[in-house]
């Protein structure tokens, strides 16, 4: 097994937008006149190439999220993305990481998709789920105060609705559903991997040790995704086992160029976008009220004073690759910092390292994945350079000739009764004569 | 087994002006705190989203006239808000059984801002349990094409620029923005006051539910809210029958902290010639 798992994520912002001087913020209230639909046709164009080249460049994987009403993302529904990147890639898992399942009427609807994604992927998806940040609960008539509990519900409707046969019926607080019963089920048993984003929230931490699940950092100062990190083996020991290092990602954007000189002057702009434009954000809009348990607020609030911890919008790139929350430099640079972080962490897997970062050229994207690629990710890995899925068996054959050839248990072949001939007939036969 | 839980009283942050200890009633398992003072007739106060845990001056001033309960609705104050609060329903079945326990029976219900939708839910509820109800800035109604704005979206300095058109009592009023156990505090205020109105902002079955009211009705408005349309208030009083409108000069949104007296007036007034 590879010493880490690096995985490629993509935003899709829309940086077209007043700089942020000029913008109080570029999520709610920004209005959506900045989107002009020929500019965004070009670069979903540019972005979904760049998801689909990391398969070729030989990431672990390609990752996506969803965000609503804003230009920092533009992926309101990641489904429809990851079908486009599945149906152009053969082999690299896929990440929706994740639905926002608090936000939605019908949790069952995310589990279909995310079925019918692992099926017509051939068992390729990572399934995500997340609350949705504060802001996204000015879109829609979901309390933030009911976030948590509906999260916690829709995800247990969601994981019943993959392992239980069906039908059944769900009663739950907020979701009532007759009858579940999704066709199709997803591929990969019992259910895609499940990870959870988070903030270090003790609720989530526990939520993921309960679960077996993977965590994964959102971006946060080193010091703080430590401490996350440290919180989630601490809760896993409570529990009476040790976390595997493949429970905790990073998330750290990561820039490599010739020369550290090089790669500062070419990333820091764009780098510098995402938090100070892309993440532009009042905190009344951060945190509507509710969203977080009044135990959460105080707990993060006092983390904050005490690491005296800037909004991201106010971070200087000075701050931003002092604080650890990217890192940036030649190769040899990002592998010594890179390797050494992840040691500090324990963590297994890297997201959006050697990815693409809020206004940044489509050429300067390629270039930074083609050098993570070539002379970072090697450091990482056992001799041959693979991602460890391509050592791993399939999860479904990939051709019809290995599906014929596999033995499998009885199943029921489509039958019915045919005008002018006897009894059930199996009607793949049923064009050929009954006597030939 | 119950299906009620029991809540545990909460410690608060005890603000510096107008603090007061209040009294606790226990009511389907929440101990509701509250504040009551004064004889004569019985007056219900329910308090907006905010400013909670004092005896405010126009407390005192009807309490001089009037035997004055204000209760701290569940999340609000001192009184804590168990798993299954959740709405106006709840809200109004609270405060019947509230007003049980109290021994009160009949009573003026008056209800400032989120307070006035919940006055407004109560009155449809039990109008017959009513002598008069007072609705002072309310919100709860549709205004179509006119929703105003969303004060959850407003930053603290934004709200206080909204709430008061007198800078000096804005400035009386101003929470220490290094206060960190209020900070906290008003943090989950606001998280209750989410769960009731969060969306959608209207009831719109109080159009034809208020039409049960059938006591003395009275709406009092901002000379100019910047909060909440003014045209808010307006059909509050178009919707209740033969209610009547006031308007308290100098004044915006938050008319209770601004122009106490001139309100206390009218408000004792009112009661006074509804209980002949």
């Amino acid at each position: 097994m590879n010493k880490l798992r690096f995985y490629f994520f993509h935003l899709m912002p829309y940086p077209h937008i007043p700089p942020a001087e000029q913008i109080e913020s570029s999520w709610v209230t920004l209005s959506n006149k900045y989107y002009d639909p020929q500019r965004g046709h070009t670069l979903y164009k540019e972005y979904l190439n760049q998801l689909v080249a990391a398969e070729r460049f030989g990431f672990d994987g390609t990752c996506i999220n969803e965000h609503h009403a804003n230009f920092y993302g533009t992926m309101p529904s990641p489904n429809i993305i990851a079908s486009n990147v599945i149906a152009r890639t053969e082999h690299i898992p896929v990440g929706v990481i994740g639905n926002a399942i608090p936000l939605h009427g019908n949790p069952v609807r995310v589990a279909e998709e995310i079925a019918m994604l692992d099926v017509i992927s051939g068992g390729r998806m990572i399934c995500g789920f997340v609350r949705g940040i504060g802001c996204e609960y000015f879109n829609n008539g979901v309390v933030p105060a009911d976030s948590v509990e509906r999260f916690e519900e829709a995800h247990d409707l969601i994981i019943k609705a993959w392992t239980k046969p069906g039908p059944f019926t769900f009663q739950g607080d907020h979701f009532y559903i007759p009858n579940v019963n999704p066709v199709p089920l997803p591929l990969q048993q019992p259910h895609p991997p499940i990870w959870i984003p988070g903030q270090g929230s003790l609720e989530t931490l526990q939520f993921v040790a309960r679960h077996h699940y993977t965590y994964m950092m959102v971006y946060s100062p080193r010091w703080f995704c430590k401490l996350a990190a440290d919180g989630l083996r601490e809760e896993c020991k409570r529990l009476g086992y040790e976390a595997p290092k493949s429970m905790f990602n990073a998330c750290i954007p990561t820039y490599v160029a010739e020369t550290d000189a090089q790669a500062h002057k070419e990333a820091k702009g764009h780098l510098s976008w995402i938090f100070n434009t892309g993440l532009k954000i009042p905190d009344q809009l951060f945190f509507p009220p509710g969203y977080m348990t009044t135990k959460s607020f105080r707990n993060f609030t006092t983390q904050l004073i005490k690491g005296k911890v800037k909004a991201q919008h106010k971070l200087s790139y000075e701050e931003l690759v002092k604080e650890g929350y990217i890192i940036v430099g030649s190769p040899e640079t990002v592998k010594n910092q890179l390797g050494e972080y992840c040691e500090q962490l324990g963590a297994g897997g890297v997201i959006n390292a050697g990815s693409a970062y809020g206004p940044m050229p489509d050429w300067m994207v390629m270039k930074n994945m083609q050098i993570f690629a070539e002379e970072v990710m090697p450091a990482f890995r056992e001799a041959d350079g693979k991602p460890d899925y391509l050592r791993q068996a399939r999860p479904a054959p990939l051709t019809s000739t290995e599906f014929s050839a596999l033995v499998r248990g009885p199943e029921e072949m489509p039958r019915a009764r045919v005008d002018g001939r006897e009894g059930l007939v199996d009607l793949r036969y049923a064009h050929v004569d009954a006597n030939a | 087994m119950s299906y009620v839980d029991i809540v545990e009283k909460v410690s608060v942050p005890k603000p510096d002006r107008f603090y007061t200890p209040p009294q606790f009633a226990e009511i389907q398992g929440i101990p509701i705190a509250y504040r009551r003072a004064g004889n004569g007739e019985p007056v219900l106060f329910i308090h907006g989203a905010g400013y909670t845990r004092r005896w405010l001056p126009l407390y005192q001033m009807l309490s001089e006239h009037c035997d004055f309960i204000a209760p701290e609705i569940p999340g609000f104050g001192e009184t804590p808000a168990p798993k299954w609060f959740r709405n106006f329903d709840d809200l109004s079945i609270l405060l019947d059984e509230f007003l049980n326990r109290l021994g009160v029976d009949r009573v003026h219900l008056i209800g400032y801002s989120m307070g006035g939708w919940a006055a407004a839910e109560f009155a449809t509820f039990y109008p017959r349990r009513l002598k008069s109800l007072a609705l002072l800035t309310p919100i709860g109604l549709r205004l179509p094409g006119n929703p105003g704005v969303d004060l959850f979206q407003l930053s603290v300095p934004d709200l206080l620029n909204r709430l008061f058109n007198d800078k000096v009592v804005q400035q009386e009023f101003t929470p220490n923005p290094d206060d960190f156990e209020e900070g906290v505090h008003l943090y989950s205020e606001f998280s209750a006051a989410a769960r009731l109105i969060w969306a959608p902002r209207y009831n719109l079955a109080l159009e034809h539910r208020l039409l049960r009211v059938t006591c003395p009705t009275l709406v009092v408005r901002a000379e100019d809210d910047h909060l909440v349309p003014n045209e808010m208030a307006e059909k509050f009083a178009e919707v209740l029958p033969g209610c009547r409108l006031e308007k308290i000069a100098e004044t915006g949104h938050e008319l209770c902290l601004e122009r106490p007296a001139p309100l206390a007036k009218v408000l004792n007034a009112f009661i006074a010639e509804a209980a002949r």
